[in-house]
């Protein structure tokens, strides 16, 4: 029902649905308080046992009131309705129930509960064991969960961004607040986030005065401050979830999750924030009181009552109680009564408890027991003498208050137990940087927390060398707790500790007889603690029944920890916005806009996007295509963009030297204007990369690698030069992207190429096999010209500076249209290099040394280099796989990468395995499939058949052992 | 002259520009870059007469600027030099010395304001994790920016530059310009 007054908006009334009925609110409201509002009381089905329940909180430790907000692909699952901003034309469901909350069929487990206690799955669903995957597991997995997804892709925005501040107030209450006010007047650039919507925190639901004015008023004028002071960066609906490393902590803030659609603004914004310095006044949750029955709808936290009384103006119900057993509940009544809900009684278990308003108290008293399944209808009070059975619609319990400990936990930190506050509170193990201030560290009554929270700013002032002027402090009553601690009411029946997962008194005690008592063990069997709200409003209950059950202490039973994140987030938010195409940057060739005209197929290699092959005309499969560029280029001239391979810069007096001993052959010995191939190894000997190094001056190289291994070998090649051999004169800088780089291949090549280079001679005696230069192109373009080649036919790579690339592609593709010039891309660049046998990535995986290779006479014995002395190494000379070429017997047959080798005849298991095959490729040279593979003395079965196995798709075909090159074995096209 | 008609980092005849509220960026497409790195045995060096700026700093004169990309590492800026070999220029000013062209290793990025610093720094606390207080002008780093590498340089007060790499340069325009579109709007 509604109150009066509250911090709603009249004038702006607000429809929503639930469950398919149409209901109004206001602006101001939450999902749950309109819900309240309109006697809603109903909210959910608890996890295991479905039983009816209701909203139990006011804020975001809410256990109960989860629903499905909104609809369609914007449909998000377990929102807690509590923190739910009503907006116009707002849609929730209920979850976890059917086909009706209000009836709802899986209720039936309630009556098969004694069956269903904690840890009920590990004895049973045991048998018949193959039963499990096919019936059982299914069964389960369709029962178990809360909410459902909308199975449709996120259409929504997320946003992401780093701030950096002096001091970071996490929490906008008493002490928040006057901890962000006190530190901004001194001139520190303080950020203030608080999760909702409007600061204040409880004073939102306080009655007692500040200075006089309400505490609506109070909150107005420091606003108002606030917001003049530039160094302040006011934070709302921003929930700081994690402490993380270096000061650095996560904070989500929901942009327009509190507005029917987002527009175009993004939906959550994830914030990375560096405080030198932080001060956590993240408020106290209060505590409730297990009793028989303690979980009908109706029955909630009694700060939670006064709180929708007085800033969202409702009431559960016209006759409401409270239990207690301390001096909140009564604080609560007093509001209540002040709003004209009638109160059936306050049940306070301390025999002493106080008179503080016009309304029945029972003291020395407990609740015992409840009825009303869909809504709480009565309570049963009993203390000695007697009982008796109380009407009242609604019941806050107040237990008392657990310190919002969460973050400070998160570098590991421990809670320590307060003897005199019956409570954790921070212990001295907190995150570098971080201060406690106000509920958070038990100090919650407003005097204390706006005290407290000055005083968190003095010192953290002081610690960044700041001067901190007084602060003055409003004035307020002063109200002590005088809690006597009650942790749960004894008795038959069930008693709820964790709503959430549906774990009671009597799971605890289980628990305890399993012998599963220490508390991470009482955690794990029992499930406590482990629903989306982390055991907020359970964990310090349970922990008091476990200790009393093992007569210890509750310090000595101690506490599990928190880690991040504080409440839930979407994962999409921690993505930061990346989706789709953009999850990972993408790297384009200098051709690519050429070769897209020219209608190519790309392909990912790693972070680069490549031209695959170019489909013509009448051209239906890809291997069409490939075939012909191989051929063509075999033919005439082919040209491919490989820029994307690694080319590092390497200058300096000792470049030699420092390659020299990068390379396992010799690079010393390089001339100028010439090129080797060179291969690098790891430091325990195995093959690491394999490229040519090319020496363009005295003192001036180029190293190239493969495309995948670019990064890798520039970091290797700069941790040599800066930790192995910081004494060496050696520059390096990558130059991969600075140069567009183009292999021109093919018997035509040179003929191609003589019609782009300015005056040079490129007959084979004035530029040899394996010869560099620069020299220019086109009319005085500077340029770098290398005759190398991996596809074994005359070739060549031109290279000029990025930005004249795409037009390069095209003039060169233009003159050589008489020379027979094709475009080739990686699928015809892999053919070639396979049907010349030339080591790649499939080769050099990481697990092969120079040996398998074929190069280990390239690992030089005469000079030291990274990995020459573990290439040596006994286990390694143990190896006898070798790559050699593969024919399959029947040219029809296809090569299978990945094949495990065989003998004829041998048994197919792994003592028999005798290689495997590294690549294949369709050769149209050989018109059949090839492949370069390891095999067991490879050397030595020239001509032998052996047996290609690939299990999985039950293929077995005969290969022929052949040399691992198919096309001019001589190497004459090359040097020619 | 060579007849080779050069494409921008983003593969377009003419540098790109975007407006959007009190922002604008531009591709910087006439940047000419060469990186300095000193051999042991030559001798100290001016080039351009600039004094080779401090680890996180950024110096300019006369058109001509660099930044401290490692010890004993620097890279040279020359506005609208790019069609040029100012590598070779460079190098004629720092005989005996490690010079590599990097014109086309990196696309540059000019970001700018005509009101002045605010959206500078809400655009940067949106893009690098940079504590923007103590990037004032004449400061320069290499940072990430949304999984790349790039170089950050505070030109002046309403000036911020970013430079990644050329190949990437499609998809840092994108993060850029998602960036300038995010602070300018308009909350609701």
């Amino acid at each position: 029902m509604r109150l009066s007054g509250g911090v709603i908006d009249r004038s702006k009334p607000l429809q929503f649905s639930f469950d398919g009925r149409s209901y109004s609110g206001y602006a101001g409201d939450t999902l749950a308080s309109a819900l309240l509002a309109n006697d809603v009381r109903l909210v959910g089905r608890s996890f295991k046992y479905h039983r009816p329940r209701g909203v139990f909180s006011a804020g975001s430790e809410e256990p109960n009131a989860l629903v499905e907000l909104r609809s369609g692909a914007r449909k998000e699952p377990n929102t807690r309705a509590t923190m739910v901003e009503l907006f116009e034309g707002l849609e929730a469901t209920s979850q976890n129930r059917w086909p009706s909350l209000k009836f709802d069929a899986l209720a039936i487990n309630d009556l098969f509960s004694d069956f269903l206690t904690a840890g009920f799955y590990y004895k049973t669903f045991m048998w018949p064991k193959a039963f499990w995957e096919k019936l059982y597991e299914p069964i389960i997995r369709r029962a178990a969960g809360l909410g459902s997804l909308s199975m449709q892709a996120d259409p929504d925005v997320y946003d992401k961004g780093f701030l950096h501040a002096d001091l970071l107030v996490i929490g906008g209450g008493a002490a928040g607040l006057m901890a962000a006010l006190g530190a901004a007047r001194a001139g520190a650039d303080v950020i203030l986030a608080d999760e909702g919507s409007e600061l204040g925190g409880r004073l939102l639901a306080e009655t007692d005065t500040l200075d006089g004015k309400s505490a609506a008023d109070w909150l107005r004028s420091l606003e108002g401050e606030l917001a003049q002071l530039p160094n302040l960066k006011v934070m709302r609906r921003t929930t700081v979830f994690g402490a993380f490393d270096h000061g650095i902590y996560g904070a989500v803030e929901r942009v327009s999750d509190h507005l029917p659609v987002p527009g175009n603004r993004p939906r959550q914004t994830l914030w990375r924030v560096t405080a030198r310095r932080s001060i956590l006044a993240g408020g106290a949750i209060e505590r409730h009181i297990p009793f028989r029955d303690n979980d009908r709808p109706g029955i909630m936290q009694s700060s939670a009552l006064r709180a929708f009384a007085n800033r969202w103006a409702v009431s559960p119900a016209s006759r409401v109680a409270i239990f207690t057993n301390n001096d909140s509940g009564h604080c609560a009544a007093r509001d209540l009564l002040a709003k004209g809900v009638e109160i059936a009684a306050v049940v306070d278990s301390r025999g002493d408890a106080p008179q503080q308003g016009d309304f029945r108290v029972i003291r020395g008293a407990m609740v015992t027991g409840s009825k009303g399944r869909h809504g709480l209808a009565s309570i049963e009070v009993s203390r000695p003498g007697g009982s008796e059975w109380i009407s009242c619609g609604a019941l806050g319990v107040s237990g008392g208050w657990n310190p919002n400990v969460h973050l400070i936990s998160h570098h590991r930190g421990r809670p320590v137990w307060d003897a005199e506050l019956h409570a954790f509170v921070p212990g001295p193990d907190l995150p570098k940087g971080m201060t406690v201030a106000g509920a958070a560290k038990g100090e919650g009554s407003l005097h204390a927390a706006l005290r407290s929270g000055a005083e968190a700013a003095m010192a953290s002032l002081q610690q960044l060398g700041l001067r901190p002027e007084a602060l003055r402090l409003p004035e307020v009553e002063v109200r002590e707790e005088n809690l006597q601690p009650l942790w749960h009411v004894p008795g038959k029946g069930r008693a709820w500790v964790d709503f959430q997962n549906d774990v009671t008194v009597k799971d605890i005690k289980l628990a305890y007889q399993e012998n599963m008592r220490p508390v991470e063990h009482l955690k794990r069997w029992t499930t406590l603690g482990m629903a989306t709200d982390q055991g907020k409003t359970s964990n310090v209950t349970a922990l008091a029944v476990m200790a009393e059950l093992t007569g210890k202490s509750i310090p000595q039973t101690g506490t599990t920890i928190f880690r991040p994140p504080y409440t839930p987030i979407s994962l999409a938010v921690l993505g930061g916005g990346d989706t789709g195409t953009n999850f990972r940057p993408r790297r384009l060739t200098p051709s690519h806009q050429w070769a897209k005209t020219k209608g190519a197929v790309f392909v990912e290699v790693g972070q680069w996007l490549r031209a695959q092959y170019f489909p013509q005309p009448g051209e239906a499969h890809w291997r069409q295509t490939v075939d012909r560029e191989v051929l063509a280029t075999r033919r005439g001239v082919g040209i491919c963009d490989v820029t994307t391979l690694g080319k590092v810069d390497v200058q300096g007096a000792d470049a030699a030297e420092f390659l020299d001993r990068l390379y396992c052959n010799p690079m010393k010995s390089l001339k100028v204007g010439m090129v080797r191939y060179g291969l690098m190894l790891r430091e325990d000997g195995h093959a690491f990369d394999d490229g040519t190094c090319a020496r363009l001056a005295e003192n001036h190289y180029v190293v190239t690698s493969t495309t995948a291994q670019a990064g890798p070998v520039y970091r290797h090649m700069e941790f040599a030069r800066q930790c192995l051999w910081p004494e060496l004169d050696v520059q390096l800088i990558s130059t991969t992207d600075a140069w567009a780089q183009f292999s021109v291949a093919g018997p035509n090549a040179r003929r191609l190429l003589q019609r782009v280079v300015d005056d040079a001679d490129l007959s084979n005696e004035a530029f040899p096999f394996m010869a560099c230069a620069n020299l220019t192109v086109c009319g005085g373009l500077r340029a770098r010209l290398f005759r190398i080649s991996f596809c074994g036919e005359l070739g060549y790579e031109v290279a000029v500076p990025a930005r004249y690339g795409n037009a390069l592609m095209a003039r060169l593709m233009e003159l050589g249209v008489d020379l027979g010039a094709v475009v080739y891309g990686t699928e015809a660049l892999g053919v070639m290099r396979i049907e010349k046998g030339h080591a790649a990535g499939n080769e050099l995986n990481g697990q092969t040394t120079a040996q398998m290779l074929g190069m280990g006479r390239m690992v030089s014995s005469k000079k030291d280099a990274i990995g020459a002395v573990m290439s040596r190494r006994p286990g390694l000379q143990l190896e006898t796989r070798v790559l050699v070429g593969l024919r399959p017997l029947d040219p029809a047959e296809p090569v299978v990468a990945g094949s495990h080798l065989f003998a004829e005849g041998a048994v197919q298991k792994t003592e028999n395995d005798q290689g495997w095959i590294s690549s294949a490729a369709f050769s149209p040279h050989m018109a059949s499939a090839i492949g370069l593979a390891f095999l067991t003395n490879g050397g030595d079965r020239m001509g032998e058949v052996i047996i290609a196995a690939n299990p999985l798709q039950g293929q077995q075909v005969a290969m022929r052992v052949v040399p691992t090159v198919f096309v001019d074995p001589e190497g004459e096209r090359l040097r020619g | 002259m060579a007849d080779l008609i050069p494409i921008t980092a983003l593969g377009l005849a003419q540098p790109k520009s975007l407006t959007v509220g009190s922002l604008s960026m531009t591709e910087n497409t006439g940047l000419a870059l060469a990186s300095l790195a000193l051999r042991r045995d030559a001798e100290a060096v001016c080039p351009f007469g600039l004094v080779l700026p401090e680890p996180g700093r950024w110096v300019e004169k006369d058109g001509v600027a660099s930044f401290w990309m490692g010890p004993g590492q620097w890279m040279l800026e020359a506005r609208g030099k790019a069609e040029e070999d100012f590598s070779a220029e460079l190098k004629q000013q720092c005989p005996g010395h490690s010079v590599t062209e990097q014109t086309d290793s990196f696309a540059a990025f000019e970001i700018s304001s005509p009101a002045g610093a605010a959206p500078i720094i809400a655009v940067m606390t949106k893009l690098v994790n940079i504590d923007p207080r103590g990037f004032t002008p004449g400061s320069a780093t290499r940072t990430g920016l949304a999984h790349m590498n790039v170089f950050a340089i505070r030109r002046a007060d309403d000036h911020l530059a970013v430079l990644g790499m050329r190949s990437l340069a499609a998809c840092l325009w994108h993060e850029l310009e998602r960036a300038l579109k995010g602070v300018s709007e308009v909350p609701a």
